[in-house]
């Protein structure tokens, strides 16, 4: 009986450091996510013609900005203005191109897409609600005076910032 | 011809992401003189990009002389790195901004900038 007794005290703080909590831990601050939802594609309607919108055989880029602090951010985005990487053009592109608020995770972002700012090619959004907001940006390339586009491959870069206020 | 015209074809469904923290650093005293130190995060869920560029920015987005372990930082998907920003005392004042843009790859469609603010 004796000996039970010392082998249980002796086993009973191993034991209770099997009962031990395993704390998680985690740290949320204020951040902003830019997110590519969707790539962009260019369709081809016309011989001179590259365009994202859906009409034209495009896909639209969509992308997502996330914050968790309201108030904290500026969301700029900035459709093409060249391509990145395209065969040899001997004649001038002309560029044009949007960007629009297509869908919020908060009823109260819906005055963004009015209160958004144009400037050039780049539309600024004032991320004034914490969540998330997805922004599509069209972007159309028309060659020279109805020129052709030479054949290959063309890419052109959407440029999306999240600038701390 | 013009049905050779290949475009930009990419997997469009994947999302990516572009992550720096914190929002609002602050700049502290540096184990050497005269040189103040800050420390970012940054996050790579962009399975297009791996390298980030490090810049940093007056308010009138004029760049400021800056050391740091890299001015571009090599990072794998999924990686989160951790990296020091060294300002010269005479310039710390002048700091608005410090930002990582995405180095994008061939293909690539978007470019991802986040700018941090010193307050």
């Amino acid at each position: 009986m004796k000996k039970v007794l010392i082998a249980s005290l002796i086993l009973a703080p191993h034991i209770s450091a099997y009962a031990e909590d395993t704390p998680i831990v985690g740290n949320v601050q204020t951040r902003c996510l830019i997110t590519t939802d969707t790539n962009g594609v260019y369709g081809n309607p016309l011989p001179s013609k590259l365009s994202t919108a859906a009409a034209d055989g495009g896909v639209v880029p969509v992308i997502r900005y996330d914050v968790t602090l309201a108030d904290a951010y500026l969301a700029k985005v900035t459709t093409p203005t060249a391509f990145s990487s395209s065969p040899a053009l001997s004649d001038s592109v002309t560029w044009t191109g949007s960007t629009a608020v297509t869908k919020t995770s908060d009823a109260g972002m819906s005055g963004y897409e009015a209160a958004k700012v144009v400037y050039g090619p780049t539309t600024q959004f004032d991320l004034t609600i914490a969540g998330s907001t997805w922004f599509s940006s069209s972007s159309t390339a028309v060659y020279g005076v109805s020129k052709s586009f030479v054949g290959g491959s063309y890419t052109a870069i959407v440029l999306a910032e999240c600038i701390a206020k | 011809m013009r049905a050779m015209l290949l475009l930009a074809l990419l997997p469009f469904c994947n999302a990516v992401a572009h992550e720096m923290t914190p929002t609002y650093p602050t700049f502290s005293k540096s184990f050497m003189a005269g040189i103040s130190v800050t420390t970012l995060n940054l996050f790579n869920k962009r399975t297009d990009v791996s390298y980030y560029e490090i810049g940093v920015f007056t308010d009138e987005w004029e760049p400021i002389p800056f050391v740091s372990q890299y001015t571009v930082i090599p990072m794998k998907y999924l990686d989160t790195v951790s990296f020091d920003v060294y300002v010269s005392n005479l310039s710390v004042g002048s700091v608005e901004y410090i930002c990582s843009v995405s180095q994008i790859q061939a293909g690539s469609t978007v470019s991802s900038k986040i700018c941090s603010r010193i307050k």
